[in-house]
């Protein structure tokens, strides 16, 4: 790998070496930026030639290195919570500097879509994230620290796997297809950003409304994220930096569950409420004997270690980045990791006057495996809830211990022989990478052009051994490999201007033409009947027969055309208009382009001459837009017909191959739409010490893209998706942030709350779409109902148990129900209520039971500085929200041959016993534990999600050791969570697609993760 | 100066490049064929043809979901641990039952294929004597599934040609007559269609002697004596002798058979289905489902060979195969100590052997609905019972009685998918009593359970398709 890696690397050095030879000097600004407190050098700052888009940001030792033209051109610093400095450049070729701390952020360049914004100037709702928020923190990737960072994006928890960063949800969730956000990392819009090394990240911009991301059209409609990464300045002498963290995770709790002598007493009083003979097993006092817990087994310590060592640097007209890191993360649960070698290489070069070139070029290679723990009925953590507490994980002869000895131990095999066996992995190698070149025709008019590849390649490799002594067998083994190649090229042009008229008018145009294409191209192999399971002969060439093997090819395509106007006149009133002309392959021809346009508007209030003597509001912008934005990320071809080959079937012995329509075509498949209407309010107090952030959006999804659910009379063919739906997501976004600094101490608090709400305003026909099912039994957990929220529960009301015969007897709930003339319903059992009053309880008494999503997320952070001291809080909140315990309603249900939940001895055996545990029995007569409000609980959760503890050495210290800067910490992750919610942890996520949240499948659980770390730079 | 050029130079050649490209955005169906370019040839119609039968290898449908609905009766008991069974069992199910709607796409989705058959490969350029075999499949997969629902479920919607061109799928049930028409008038039309018989490549595709067969079980169950003795006739006097042994038709190597007219048909490593899966014991490589019961066993004469080939029960030995080898039948497997034998084989190199058939319609369930026909409408069935009986070995019957008959049915059939609808079917002719039958405590496993007459005749329609069809869909009566 590392020989594959070296020649490009290598490549790109002779480049940045040989190209600075090519330029002129004295176009050239360099320097560096300190604070002025401490002296210490400031990462981050901005940058920016005044009146113009072009800008930098310091790197890690603050220094900054810029290009410039025009007549007397003047320099901007700015930085979030330092006075922004302007400093005429007089032909100096460095200008250091140093900023005094302040809470003025409004002069901050944020990136937006195709260049930059001050952000006083915007007039979308834009959050902005800086990369030292995120250094350092022991998570697999971006998605996972942005957590609870902006308000208005939620990033949900798909369990702790690692590696598993959660998925991203902007201002609700827009859809009830792919609601993931457009990501866009240095330029390229480029699926996943988890590959993407957090320490190589300088911002990270979330464009939240219509207005701000319409100028990504096609894609924006769930959002767009943009990725900046690091780059290097120019006369910048070369730096190098190394940092490194080590910890470990563990289990933040377990489920209690029965001891073997108890579960067996429950077992017999099954029998014995029913009246069958008991099952000698449960006699047999070999299988009372408490031996193993199963969780403790399978949740073991898990451990992180990350490594990154950057050079950057820069001559007169060169400047580049180089950085390597290495992440490597086992999980609680043994054979689960997550592992990532990531390098990246940013280098710019300015070509004459005019003409500048830049790349980005990130290769990576991660690899990882996660057993499956989203099933009930293989899940291993759900296995080991369940799993027989009297079997030992090894038996005295070495074998595993297996519930093989009785069927009424369930079919469960032993999961630490599950995880001890599985061999899987995925590995991905993904090269990201970009070419774009700047060339200024006259002032103030750019022609810019970017290139750029995305291409990975995945494979996956599984084994699947023979299972002859556990009870889930497995009669042959096999070998399956996936390998598939991944490209998308990129290339646009565009045009910027940006001038300012009689000193009032500032205009500014960008506009161009872009396109994407997506291709794959992969195959599979799967053998069979492997002779010697050996690691050395699990390969395809020793497997015996050939199973299966295929492969195919697609193709995917845009093309657009797209255009921001901007009008700030005397810095009073804003004005954005955006327009994006969007062609996609995924429609037929007549339906494959579509336009959308968003403008917005801003009102500097506390410019006005009126406002000049309300002392204590600062500053006070007003905003509004409105936009309409694209999703096209459904199933490609939808509007043909086509024919599934390959079918297999036999006839008398020998193979045949069937073809058969697998789709019903759609012709008319066109475009998703969200229309977006903004108001936003910005508003600075006490010279702007305490400043607010204020958003309320509506927006509205429609043609929204859904395969109507189609009665079975069809059969199984895929019905093709129809533009039908409509969903709207309204809410309000607070984002607060106050600074302080007196002295050595400087503090920082900031929070951000969402109040989002989600309705489904159009189904197909009314109807409502399924989800998945659980477990066994498969039991009916989400729908999703018109008028409703996605993915409400559905199911029974309950009102406690029938403690006697009689409350039986006189029950109108349950008047006309034959099960209780028949005497099927017995104390103990649950009173379901009848909501349609015929006096029977069936599937007709099913309503919403409530909403997975939450009420309110907020996150809070505070930074708390004392000299070398560094203190860092960040928590996390959800409010208003629940969760379906799928788990605990299977976990106290005793008709299942399973382990139960400990709170199982809390049973109903007689008269006010229990009002909330049913009896023991085998049979499943009233359905005690069918999907009801029972076992709805409250999710709501507030965590300490990170602490971080930094101590930076003085610099006197670090001159002898010839360092520029170093640096000690502590991280926690997770360190705390208050929460009512009984099950594992309140962050379940999504089991099926949008369609299915928080309900607790026994999901992998977040751990808690310690870190110890340094980073140096000299 | 001279980069400044170059680099736009390059920039607008790449710019050309691009914009030329007026393809960019048409997508090409790679290594997939669509409903336009399919249907060239007699190729094509072969491999629809085939697609109609892959359903049945599902676990929803013969491989296990369309199994279950036999657990109703007294041959056996539901084990393993699929928890909605217990209510199929004991009739207190409700129609958002799971087991319910398993099979339910299934059975359309091998109609859809057969609809499209019947559709696109009239206009096929291609041999004669193969169209006619093709659609003749097709009818006869259609009226089979037609079938199928019929008997669970009643009249259902009859989504035919016409149908699919219209994009008419939410079409209310038909009648329990207007769908045996539809089965009537499609199993004729493949009776006249179908070659009589195969050769090996095509063993097992339905024949002449399929439609047949089943033409006459659904005369028996329209008691349509005259008809059903015409058809079942035809079987039994056409080249669809018996196997010589019962055993045969339960053994990959002899299972495709004179006597087989239908089954699910199953290759090793290719294409395989699960009830051999669900049959048979966990430690012996299955799921342990569909124990059959005490009464069941009872009820075989003493010394009727079809006992062995029809259960396991303890002190057998069975070779497993490889490790295990030959291994010895104990109690602890079963609940009620016995399996199924007839769906499962092992391999010798060890394993459960994907190469079984799932017999659907054998030619000896044809003999004795011919002689059910004759007996039940005053004749002697007493040749044809007693042709099944000699092929078992066991001594002839003569006068046989409606009695005999289901006491022979009860054996030949055991754990086919029969016994159930066999006693509804005699239920509504007065001949049996189901309730009373369901009524007999026979143990812990099989409780007293309350048929309720004429409910549970008929299964429910599952809940989500009548939720599904906004209401075009009606329940049957007492769901």
């Amino acid at each position: 790998m590392k020989h594959i890696l070296l020649i490009p690397v290598s490549f790109l050095w002779l480049l940045a070496f040989l190209l600075p030879s090519w330029a002129l000097a004295q176009e050239v600004v360099s320097g560096t930026v300190t604070a002025q407190s401490n002296g210490e050098p400031l990462p981050g700052v901005n940058v920016v030639l005044k009146g113009t888009s072009t800008g930098t940001i310091t790197d890690a030792e603050g220094t900054y290195r810029l290009n410039i033209s025009g007549e007397n051109p003047v320099l901007v610093f700015s930085y979030i919570g330092y006075i922004s400095q302007e400093m005429a450049i007089n032909n100096q070729s460095e200008i250091n500097i140093t900023l005094a701390e302040d809470l003025q952020t409004l002069s901050e360049v944020v990136v937006v879509g195709y260049g930059t914004q001050e952000k006083r100037d915007v007039t979308g709702a834009v959050s902005s994230v800086k990369g030292n928020q995120i250094q350092n923190l022991p998570v697999a990737g971006a998605t996972q620290a942005l957590q609870g960072r902006a308000a208005g994006v939620n990033v949900v928890r798909n369990g702790g796997a690692p590696g598993n960063t959660g998925s991203i949800r902007i201002r609700g969730t827009g859809t009830v297809n792919n609601a993931d956000p457009l990501v866009v990392i240095d330029g390229v819009p480029a699926g996943s950003i988890n590959d993407v090394n957090p320490n190589d990240i300088a911002s990270i911009e979330i464009l939240k409304d219509a207005s701000a991301s319409a100028i990504y059209g096609t894609r924006a409609a769930n959002g767009v994220v943009i990725i900046t990464t690091k780059r290097g300045d120019f006369e910048q002498p070369i730096r190098f930096s190394v940092s490194g963290y080590t910890g470990v995770s563990n289990a933040i709790n377990t489920i209690d569950v029965l001891d073997a002598p108890t579960l067996a007493e429950l077992k017999r009083e099954r029998y014995l409420n029913d009246g069958i003979e008991i099952n000698p097993i449960w006699e047999d006092p070999q299988y009372q004997t408490q031996r193993t817990n199963w969780q403790d087994e399978l949740l073991g310590q898990g451990s992180t270690r990350n490594l990154d060592l950057s050079v950057s640097g820069g001559g007169a007209s060169s400047s580049f980045v180089l950085s390597g890191g290495y992440y490597d993360e086992d999980g609680m649960i043994k054979n689960s990791y997550f592992r990532r070698l990531s390098l990246r290489l940013n280098s710019d070069h300015k070509v004459g006057e005019r003409f500048r070139i830049g790349e980005s070029l990130q290769l990576t290679t991660q690899k990882g495996n996660t057993p499956n723990t989203l099933s009930a009925q293989t899940g291993v953590l759900w296995s080991a809830i369940r799993f027989h507490p009297g079997l030992p994980v090894r038996l005295e002869d070495g074998t595993y211990g297996s519930s093989q000895v009785s069927g009424e131990f369930g079919d469960i095999n032993n999961p630490i022989f599950t995880v001890d066996t599985d061999d899987l992995n995925e590995t991905r190698h993904r090269l990201l990478g970009n070419i774009s070149g700047e060339y200024q025709i006259v002032e103030g008019l750019k022609l810019k052009a970017n290139f750029g590849l995305d291409a990975y390649i995945r494979d996956l490799y599984n084994f699947e051994i023979i299972i002859d002594k556990q009870i889930r067998a497995r009669s042959r083994n096999a070998l399956t490999r996936e390998y598939e190649e991944f490209y998308s090229f990129l290339s646009e042009y565009f045009l910027s201007y940006d001038k300012t008229l009689a000193e009032k008018h500032q205009i500014g145009f960008v506009g161009g033409y872009t396109s994407q294409t997506f291709n794959t191209d992969g195959f599979r192999a799967r053998k069979l009947d492997f002779p010697d399971e050996s690691s050395a002969q699990r390969y395809l060439n020793a497997g015996g027969t050939l199973s299966e093997i295929g492969g195919g090819r697609s193709y995917d395509a845009l093309a657009s055309w797209f255009g921001r106007a901007t009008y700030n006149f005397d810095e009073r009133y804003l004005l954005t208009a955006t327009f994006r002309a969007d062609g996609s392959s995924k429609f037929a021809e007549g339906n494959k382009w579509g336009s959308f346009p968003a403008f917005s508007l801003g009102w500097r209030i506390s410019e006005e001459d009126f406002f000049q003597n309300v002392g204590w509001i600062s500053n006070l912008k007003l905003t509004g837009g409105w936009g309409q934005l694209g999703n096209q990320n459904v199933a490609r071809l939808q509007y043909l017909a086509l024919i599934n080959s390959g079918i297999r079937y036999s006839f008398g012995g020998n193979a045949v191959v069937g073809a058969a329509q697998g789709r019903v075509p759609n012709p008319d498949i066109s475009w998703e739409t969200a229309e977006m209407t903004n108001i936003g309010l910005d508003i600075g107090v006490m010279d702007n010490q305490l400043l607010a952030n204020i958003n309320y959006f509506i927006k509205d999804t429609r043609d929204m893209l859904l395969a109507p659910p189609i009665i079975g009379s069809i059969g199984n063919a895929q019905i093709p998706d129809q533009n039908v739906g409509s969903l709207r997501n309204q809410g309000l976004e607070i984002e607060l942030s106050y600074q302080k600094s007196t002295g050595d101490f400087t503090y920082a608090f900031s929070g951000n709350a969402s109040f989002i709400s989600n309705e489904v305003t159009k189904l197909y026909d009314g109807n409502f779409l399924a989800s998945q099912r659980y477990g066994r039994p498969n039991q009916e957990i989400s729908r999703t109902y018109e008028g409703q929220p996605i993915a409400t529960f559905y199911g029974w009301r309950t009102d406690g148990l029938y403690q006697t015969a009689e409350e039986i007897q006189n029950d109108p709930n349950i008047a006309n129900d034959p099960r209780k003339a028949e005497g099927l319903i017995l104390p103990g059992d649950v009173r379901f209520i009848d909501l349609n009053d015929d006096g029977l309880i069936d599937e007709e008494d099913r309503e919403i039971l409530g909403s997975p999503h939450p009420d309110m997320v907020y996150g809070l952070n505070a930074d708390l500085t004392y000299k070398g001291f560094d203190l860092s809080l960040f928590f996390l909140g959800n409010a208003g929200i629940s969760i379906y315990n799928a788990d605990r309603m299977q976990g106290i249900d005793p008709t299942y041959p399973f382990n139960m939940y400990a709170e199982t001895v809390n049973r109903w055996t007689g008269p006010n016993t229990s009002n909330t545990i049913p009896r023991m029995t085998t049979k499943r007569d009233n359905l005690n534990h069918r999907t009801s409000d029972l076992f709805i609980e409250k999710g709501d959760f507030f965590r300490l999600k990170n602490l971080v503890l930094g101590y930076t050495l003085p610099s006197s210290l670090m001159e002898k050791a010839g360092l520029t800067k170093a640096r000690v910490f502590v991280t926690g992750q997770n360190v705390f969570t208050i929460t009512g919610y009984s099950g594992l942890d309140p962050e379940l996520g999504y089991t099926d697609g949008n369609l299915q949240i928080n309900v607790d499948y026994a999901q992998y659980p977040q751990a808690r993760t310690w870190t110890l770390g340094a980073s140096i730079t000299f | 100066m001279k980069y400044i050029i170059s680099g736009f130079i390059v920039i607008i050649l790449l710019f050309q490049l691009i914009s030329c490209n007026d393809d960019l955005l048409e997508s090409t169906p790679y290594a997939q064929s669509t409903s336009a370019s399919f249907w060239r040839n007699g190729d094509d119609a072969v491999a629809a043809a085939n697609a109609m039968y892959e359903p049945l290898l599902w676990e929803d449908f013969y491989g296990h979901g369309e199994q279950t609905f036999d657990i109703c009766s007294d041959d056996q008991w539901r084990a393993g641990d699929h928890g909605e069974d217990q209510a199929i069992e004991e009739f207190t199910f409700d129609a958002d039952n799971p087991q319910l709607a398993f099979s339910w796409r299934p059975k359309y989705e091998v109609i859809s294929r057969a609809n499209a058959v019947l559709i696109n490969v009239p206009e096929i350029d291609m041999d004669q004597t193969l169209k006619n075999r093709v659609l003749g499949e097709a009818h006869f997969m259609r009226g089979f599934m037609y079938w199928r629902f019929v008997v669970l479920y009643g009249g259902v919607p009859l989504i035919l040609e016409q149908d699919v061109l219209d994009n008419n799928y939410n079409k209310p049930r038909a009648t329990t007559e207007d769908t045996y028409a539809q089965i009537e008038a499609d199993w004729l039309e493949a009776a006249a269609l179908l070659p009589a018989s195969y050769d090996g490549e095509n063993l097992g595709r339905p024949s002449q002697g399929t439609a047949w067969g089943f033409l006459t079980k659904l005369y028996v169950y329209q008691e349509n004596w005259a008809k059903a003795i015409e058809f079942g006739s035809q079987v039994v006097n056409g080249p669809y002798a018996l196997a010589g042994s019962y055993g045969d038709n339960f053994n990959i190597a002899t299972e495709n058979n004179s006597e087989m007219l239908f089954a699910v048909q199953c290759l090793d490593g290719w294409a395989g289905s699960t009830h051999h899966i669900y049959t048979t014991p966990r430690p012996w490589g299955g799921w342990d489902f569909h124990e059959p019961i005490q009464d069941l066993v009872d009820e075989f004469e003493a010394n009727d060979p079809r006992l062995d080939y029809t259960v396991f029960k303890v002190g057998d030995t069975v070779n497993l195969g490889g490790d295990q080898g030959p291994t010895v039948y104990t109690p602890d497997l079963s609940q009620t100590g016995y399996h199924f034998r007839k769906y499962a084989s092992w391999r010798a190199t060890g394993g459960l052997d994907d190469g079984q058939n799932i017999p659907i319609l054998r030619a000896a369930d044809v003999y004795l609905l011919v002689a059910e026909a004759k007996i039940r409408s005053g004749q002697s069935g007493d040749a044809e019972i007693n042709a099944v009986r000699q092929r078992a070995g066991l001594p002839p019957l003569s006068n046989a009685t409606i009695e005999d008959l289901i006491h022979e049915r009860r054996m030949e059939l055991a754990g086919e998918n029969q016994r159930h609808q066999d006693l509804i079917r005699w239920d509504k002719a007065n001949i049996v009593d189901i309730v009373a039958l369901y009524q007999q405590d026979r143990g812990p496993l099989k409780p007293p359970r309350n048929f309720q007459r004429p409910k549970h005749y008929l299964f429910a329609i599952p809940q989500r398709e009548i939720d599904l069809s906004n209401g075009v869909l009606e329940q049957n009566p007492g769901y």
